[in-house]
């Protein structure tokens, strides 16, 4: 993965993440594993998880601590109201992103 | 707190932490160092690192300290459990990820001055006046 996407992913790894638990509830290793298959093969685990603790303070998600056979307890994380309501706004925000973005790319203002 | 090459540093605050520090607050640290030499040794190299790192540039106050260090400790363990390699839980530029990990916890408070000191230098001068 190159570094334009890399750059990019940046913006929009927090909207991801949303709309990931928006279809499922999920722990952090889910997520990871979920994005490397989707060809984004140099997200790294902690910078998944340190946006996790980030939605979970502004309160977009719930979190329920799993018991695991192996190691210590998983947080599963699930999309609340809160959570939705932020998500709407950022399919609006990227909507109107990628609207500008392809009338530029045909040469339109 | 700080251990490694800053002896004077390290020696003046263990002095204040015996004037100032709670007792709790030794004990969760006891208990996130505890949990620290838990973990696989790549795995315990690598968080006394960006523990380094972190206290240089992360929160002034003891409790959101430990917050960030035990949610540090949490990633590592999970990470332990579930046989991620180093590299995929901290990524190619181990200090992009510091930073990103920071970002959740209250700033140091000398470089919280510094910003605050920029922001005003700036306002002072570009008072909308146009």
């Amino acid at each position: 993965m190159g570094k334009q996407v890399t750059e990019m992913l940046k913006g929009t790894l927090e909207g991801i993440v949303l709309a990931i638990l928006a279809g499922r509830s999920a722990y952090g290793y889910e997520i990871t594993a979920w994005l490397r298959d989707q060809g984004f093969t140099d997200i790294a685990e902690g910078t998944v998880y340190a946006l996790l603790i980030r939605i979970e303070q502004r309160g977009l998600v719930d979190v329920e601590k799993v018991p695991s056979e192996k190691g210590p307890p998983r947080k599963v994380y699930s999309l609340n109201a809160q959570g939705r309501e932020y998500l709407e706004e950022f399919w609006r925000t990227w909507s109107f992103l990628a609207e500008r973005l392809e009338q530029l790319r045909e040469g339109g203002n | 707190m700080a251990t490694g090459s800053n002896e004077p540093k390290s020696r003046y605050r263990q002095y204040l932490e015996v004037l100032t520090g709670p007792i709790e607050d030794k004990r969760r640290y006891r208990q996130y160092k505890a949990r620290t030499e838990q973990l696989p040794t790549d795995y315990h190299t690598a968080i006394d690192a960006l523990q380094r790192y972190m206290l240089f540039f992360g929160p002034g106050k003891a409790d959101s300290l430990l917050v960030m260090l035990e949610d540090l400790a949490d990633l590592f363990e999970q990470s332990a459990a579930n046989g991620t390699p180093l590299r995929a839980v901290v990524g190619e530029d181990p200090v992009e990820f510091a930073e990103e990990f920071l970002r959740n916890y209250p700033e140091g408070q000398w470089i919280s001055r510094e910003r605050e000191r920029l922001t005003n230098a700036i306002d002072r001068v570009a008072s909308d006046k146009q």
